[in-house]
Formats: structure tokens, sequence, C-alpha cells
């Protein structure tokens, strides 16, 4: 398999910058809400019924942010930040210096997709803290790679295909 | 937890990520000791060492960042006389990775003409750091 076209670096970072602003959001509803909530000597979530749960806006928003990571996978070119980059931001930018090969950063996409994939399971199965905690590691990382170009998914995605893992070689 | 609470947590969480964010870029790039590390000749492309220094990078196919160091180190080696940039591509010579203890992309080495590594940068070196590697090398003579 020959390196796919590549693609605007900014565009992730674009996404990311996103992405941080959701799950920073996210966390803050989920320290606010149920996953935090503690009654006299244990944690509100036990007594919750799914419903309660489903219910909890940390939750819904981030079954929306999931997503959008989802997406990002399948479909990286249709993805609403990617098209919004490309309507929107990439016009009022000169051209990129060099193209990004788009693997690691969908990749990446794949990572945050299993983080707070995990979070949002957890908090199902009625486990205190879980989604502000994935939450939290999501934002972190769309953080670092908006503000100081640091893509996290990228370097282990690198990693993995170092090790043989993921085979990128063209044959 | 009340809102003020949350509000301080996510505030340490920012502070978090950004002091992660600056420690990254700091050490990013940063000239390193080279581990008396030695270049041979024939791991290159074009089999040769150049007469004053070579300025060694690995890359690799995804390497994001790749493409402007090789701008960069291709411009300096040719503002310097007996200096060339070589670059290795390390998709699928895992060996040379190993044998020259590369854990990233790009990593940049600084050879005297005898391949031994005076400078190795891991990330993105700054221009002037890789010019200041060069100018403690001694002066180019052309021999006739």
């Amino acid at each position: 398999m020959t390196a796919p076209a590549g693609i605007d670096p900014r565009g992730p970072r674009f996404n990311a910058a996103i992405t941080a602003v959701l799950t920073l959001v996210a966390t803050l509803l989920g320290l606010t809400g149920l996953p935090a909530a503690r009654t006299a000597s244990s944690w509100a979530i036990d007594a919750a019924p799914l419903a309660q749960r489903i219910a909890e806006p940390a939750f819904l928003l981030i079954v929306a942010i999931a997503a959008l990571f989802l997406w990002g996978v399948l479909s990286p070119r249709t993805q609403p930040w990617a098209a919004l980059f490309r309507s929107l931001v990439q016009p009022r930018l000169t051209p990129p210096a060099e193209l990004e090969d788009p693997r690691p950063p969908r990749f990446s996409q794949g990572v945050g997709l299993f983080v707070v994939g995990v979070g949002l399971v957890l908090h199902l199965l009625g486990v205190p803290l879980a989604l502000p905690i994935a939450s939290a590691a999501a934002f972190v990382a769309a953080f670092l790679n908006a503000a100081f170009g640091f893509c996290l998914g990228c370097q282990l995605y690198l990693l993995l295909a170092r090790i043989g893992v993921i085979r990128t070689a063209t044959p | 937890m009340s809102l003020s609470t949350a509000l301080i947590v996510v505030g340490a969480l920012v502070l978090t990520a950004v002091a992660a964010g600056v420690l990254w870029r700091t050490a990013d790039g940063r000239r390193r000791g080279s581990a008396g590390l030695r270049v041979a000749a024939s791991d290159l492309p074009g089999g040769g060492l150049a007469p004053r220094a070579t300025l060694v990078q690995f890359s690799t196919e995804l390497c994001a960042r790749c493409p402007q160091v090789r701008r960069m180190l291709t411009q300096i080696a040719s503002a310097h006389d007996g200096v060339a940039h070589v670059d290795v591509d390390l998709t699928d010579r895992v060996d040379l990775a190993t044998r020259y203890r590369v854990l990233q992309t790009p990593t940049t080495f600084v050879a005297d003409a005898d391949g031994r590594v005076l400078a190795r940068f891991n990330g993105v070196p700054r221009r002037a750091d890789v010019e200041a590697a060069l100018a403690a090398l001694p002066a180019f003579e052309v021999t006739r």
C-alpha cells in the first residue's frame, strides 16, 4: 500500500482545538453532575438507575464527542470540523509549507474514541468519576495537539508501526 | 462537586496541560551528546561522508516534521563548504534505528569526516544550534 495523499497539517489541529473545548466542557459537566456527586456515605451514581445515568448531561455530550471521533475514523474528509476547516478556515490561510500523512491523525481519532468510549461504558456500569476522568484525558491530548502541535495519538501510531503491529511499508 | 470547586479542578487541569506542553517544547530539538556513536559511511545513501561534516537526518515515511528539517539542513549544508546533508529513511530499516538509537524522527546527527557523531538532535533542531555545532569543527581546507 502506497502512502495516501497528504493533508494540510493545520486541519487536525483545528479539529483538536474544537475537541479540546468540548472535552473541557464535558469535564466540567461531569464534575458538577452525577459522576462526582456524593450522598451521605457513598456515590450518588450507585443508586442511580440506568435511565438517569444516560440522561446525565456529561454523558450525552461525551456520546456526541465519541460520535465525532468515530466519524473522524470512518470518513475523515466529511467529518464536520474537517469540512468546516476546508470551507471557512483554510481559504483564509496561505498554503501549507508541506503536507502531512493522514494516517497518524486518523489513528488519533480512534484513540480518542477508545478513551471516551471506556469512560462511557464505565459510567453506564455505575463507576463514579469515569466520565470526567475520560474527558480530562481526551482534553489533555487534544489541547497538547492544538496548542503545541504535539500529537499523542500520532506518537502511538508510530510506535505501533515500529514494532510491526501496524503495517505501513510499501511492499 | 460545587461549580467553584469544579472550576478550580478544571483550571488545574489546563495549567497542567500547559506545563506539559511547555516542557515538551523545551526538550524537543535540543542538542544532546552523541554517546560515542559513529556513523558508518556504508549506512548512508550515496555511500560516503562529506569532507568536513555530514548532517545525517533520520526520517520515516510518516514523519510529519521531517520535510521542514530536511529543507533547513539542506540550506545549511549548501551554505558551508565541505558539508553535506543526507537523509536516511528508517521506514523499513529497524536495524539502523537500533544501531543509531533513533527513537523518534526527525533525528539529526552532525558527524565529522570520519563519522564520529559530534552532536545529536532529537526532534526539530534550531538552526542556530546546528550552525553552532558546525562552527566547533576545524575550518575546512580544500586540499589540492
